[in-house]
């Protein structure tokens, strides 16, 4: 059984490469079968917002490449409800199908994962 | 450079055959594609290709192979989406050689 | 299935520290790293922050880091590199705020 793993993916879309490495990750895992888990924390639930157009910015539409996320077989997508609301995004905001978990929750999902990795 | 004729029309390929143009990309293109990989594109190809093409519309990237089957069976039914189908249309390497008749980028997670 | 974090960001102007402390288990442990050590400057915000969280023995920072930084730190158990090591092997996983 492969080991599980848990990507904690906590920085905003457009400003550098973590949240696209952390996406690519995710994506690879999916593409080979890996027991995947994708949390977006801290800045990282910038890049579930709807509506965002980064084509002025001449980048790839990462908003559009985590929607693959399911079709990867990734479909375990988890917010910090905390993150969120401190950043005034509300779960209706969102254009990705994912779980909002409070600290708690999040601390137990942490320990369910056989590694994790943060970016 | 790599080119590929296409009604008198030079396409220009990259190295591994995928247009380097993904506007460049219409029916033609796709059987001239196709020829240079030894295929006549049928009526099950071209839907594959499209769908492809619609995936890439939704998502802005090229499937790998489960996503690809997995993306088929939603939108096709389980008989199109499955590996033997899919194998059997694209010498066996669907997701790659399908991305690139379709006018598609090489898929990145795909080794 | 408890974690040891390791953090090497300054906690000044970064979220990893207040994050991490957030989801800390109770298992769980901290290690600070590089910049991150800024973080046991008496009389620093996140010094206060780390004294609440009431880590106690789980809480780690790397000496060498320590010494080149000049922190004077009773907090934090100091570790040198085989420490940072057998620390990795004692508990299931090591989570890096990369």
């Amino acid at each position: 059984m492969a080991k599980s793993l848990l990507i904690i993916s906590r920085q905003a879309p457009w400003n550098g490469p973590s949240a696209r490495e952390a996406l690519d990750i995710a994506l690879a895992g999916g593409a080979f079968d890996l027991p995947l888990g994708m949390v977006f924390l801290d800045d990282g639930v910038f890049q579930l917002a709807n509506g965002q157009q980064p084509a002025a910015l001449q980048q790839k539409n990462l908003a559009a490449n985590l929607q693959a996320l399911p079709m990867f077989g990734v479909d375990a997508l988890f917010a910090c409800g905390h993150s969120l609301a401190s950043r005034g995004l509300a779960a209706g905001d969102l254009a990705l199908p994912v779980q909002v978990l409070d600290d708690a929750a999040l601390t137990g999902l942490i320990t369910q994962y056989d590694q994790v990795v943060t970016l | 450079m790599n080119t590929l004729d296409s009604g008198g029309q030079a396409i220009a390929l990259d190295k591994d055959g995928f247009l380097v143009d993904l506007h460049a990309w219409s029916h033609e293109v796709a059987q001239g594609l196709a020829a240079r990989e030894g295929i006549a594109l049928t009526a099950d190809h071209w839907e594959i290709l499209e769908l492809l093409r619609q995936f890439y519309q939704e998502y802005q990237l090229s499937p790998a192979t489960r996503p690809l089957i997995k993306y088929a069976a939603l939108k096709l039914g389980a008989e199109k989406g499955n590996s033997p189908h899919l194998n059997r249309l694209f010498n066996g390497t669907p997701a790659k050689l399908a991305a690139k008749l379709a006018g598609l980028p090489k898929p990145t997670n795909c080794i | 299935m408890a974690t040891l974090h390791v953090i090497a960001h300054s906690p000044f102007g970064d979220e990893r520290l207040r994050s991490c402390l957030r989801l800390l288990g109770a298992d769980d442990a901290v290690l600070l790293c590089g910049d991150a050590v800024y973080a046991l400057r008496p009389g620093a915000a996140p010094h206060q922050q780390l004294q609440q969280a009431n880590l106690a023995d789980r809480l780690f920072a790397l000496d060498e880091d320590l010494q080149a930084r000049a922190i004077e730190n009773p907090l934090a158990t100091a570790v040198d590199y085989p420490g940072f090591v057998a620390l990795s092997l004692h508990y299931d996983k090591v989570n890096s705020w990369l």
